[in-house]
């Protein structure tokens, strides 16, 4: 495993560096003279995405001008009126925040610098680097005020049939998101479809979920139990007196603690606490014979 | 046509603009300012306080949904300037002045915004 992708980034920033920090398939910073200028991510909504969900302009209007453009996309969009020099901004400036939070938050992505690669749209927001860290863990602090658990964050949405009282107050953003719904759909495909930032839909989320309407996997989450992160091999069994209790199902394990970068996508870790009881069993066993 | 960052200049050309601040209210993101001391704080303080009035309009008005233009604060220190506007692309941003109480004219303040943001965002 490489260097975070943090650390490359305030590296690169310290260096005064132009080009394109590629994150494996998970997605690409653009820096321009040591400020990030555009992130995208592969599970947030692109500006190309953006822009075609406004309906402003076709998908296909997006690849022509793409085609055609060369690190100047954004001026001929502009110069074109699709849309103004304001809203290509906010619309670049939005997506980077969104696609930070999410791509910043992956571990062990291989990273590959490109030193002059550019934007097709060409620069038009810059951010410092510490400032987009900050930003980042702003956020992740302002999602957890909402709702502190990340259980339904990769999950469907499923929003309750009923509630439990006689009203309910919604914000735009949780309408869109119950409007969309459709109990198959993860926050992050929902975010896709509405064309919505994937970070306001997850925020959405959190909140519709501490408001009791969406249908939550488990009854009642655990009142939150000690866990150890997953260790690749197992440790050996300690002779302790009583056993250490498994924590939900085993697979996707929710909540592994508000430090640790969350994937947006399951993870899918042996259960530790499932192994050393295997061991143990084994062990008594073969005690026995 | 004018950028984010000439936003903000026109808004603290209004007479008695003390500081302004452009927030994204989904994330209460500061997106610029001028003439802020503490952005961020400031950016969660307005987004939170325009989503409570929001919550409390829609439950105390008749019809129970509500679209805010913009909204008033005098406190006794200046008046605060909150107005809402619609992007293409996401949630609503705010563009927030503090204006002087003595030398503010909020008529002309409210005018000056709207057509600041008109100009900032097409639609």
């Amino acid at each position: 495993m490489g260097e975070s992708i943090e650390a490359t980034l305030t590296s690169l920033a310290g260096d005064g560096a132009t080009g394109a920090l590629r994150a494996g398939r998970a997605g690409t910073v653009y820096l321009h003279q040591g400020r990030v200028c555009h992130v995208e991510c592969q599970g947030t909504p692109s500006v190309e995405e953006l822009l075609t969900a406004s309906g402003r302009i076709s998908a296909n209007g997006v690849r022509t001008t793409r085609q055609s453009a060369v690190g100047d996309g954004g001026d001929i969009l502009v110069r074109r009126g699709v849309l103004t020099k304001g809203e290509l901004q906010l619309c670049v400036l939005g997506a980077t925040l969104d696609a930070s939070f999410f791509l910043f938050g992956l571990a062990g992505p291989k990273l590959r610098f490109r030193d002059g690669d550019r934007h097709w749209l060409g620069t038009h927001w810059y951010f410092d680097v510490p400032a987009l860290l900050l930003e980042c863990r702003r956020r992740r602090a302002r999602l957890d005020r909402a709702w502190p658990s990340a259980e339904l964050d990769a999950k469907p949405v499923r929003p309750v049939r009923r509630i439990g009282s006689k009203h309910v107050v919604l914000s735009a953003t949780q309408w869109e998101v119950l409007l969309a719904a459709d109990d198959e759909s993860t926050p992050a495909e929902l975010a896709k479809r509405i064309g919505l930032s994937a970070y306001a839909t997850l925020v959405a989320v959190r909140e519709l979920a501490a408001a009791d309407l969406l249908i939550r996997p488990e009854p009642e989450p655990l009142p939150r139990p000690v866990q150890k992160p997953p260790q690749k091999e197992a440790p050996e069994p300690e002779p302790a007196a009583s056993l250490p209790r498994r924590a939900e199902r085993s697979g996707l394990r929710p909540g592994m603690g508000p430090q640790q970068p969350r994937p947006i996508t399951p993870q899918t870790t042996g259960d530790p606490t499932d192994v050393n009881l295997l061991i143990r069993l084994r062990d008594a066993l073969e005690a026995l014979q | 046509m004018i950028g984010i960052e000439d936003c903000l200049f026109e808004a603290m050309s209004i007479p008695g603009a003390l500081g302004a601040i452009l927030v994204d209210h989904a994330s209460g993101t500061a997106v610029a300012t001028r003439g802020q001391p503490d952005p961020e704080r400031s950016a969660s303080g307005l987004s939170e306080a325009f989503r409570a009035t929001q919550v409390g309009l829609a439950l105390s008005s008749p019809s129970g949904t509500v679209r805010i233009d913009d909204m008033i604060i005098t406190t006794d220190q200046s008046y605060q300037l909150i107005k809402t506007m619609e992007t293409p692309f996401d949630g609503p941003l705010l563009i927030c002045v503090r204006l002087d109480l003595a030398r503010a004219n909020l008529g002309l303040a409210r005018h000056r915004l709207q057509s600041i943001s008109r100009q900032l965002i097409a639609s």
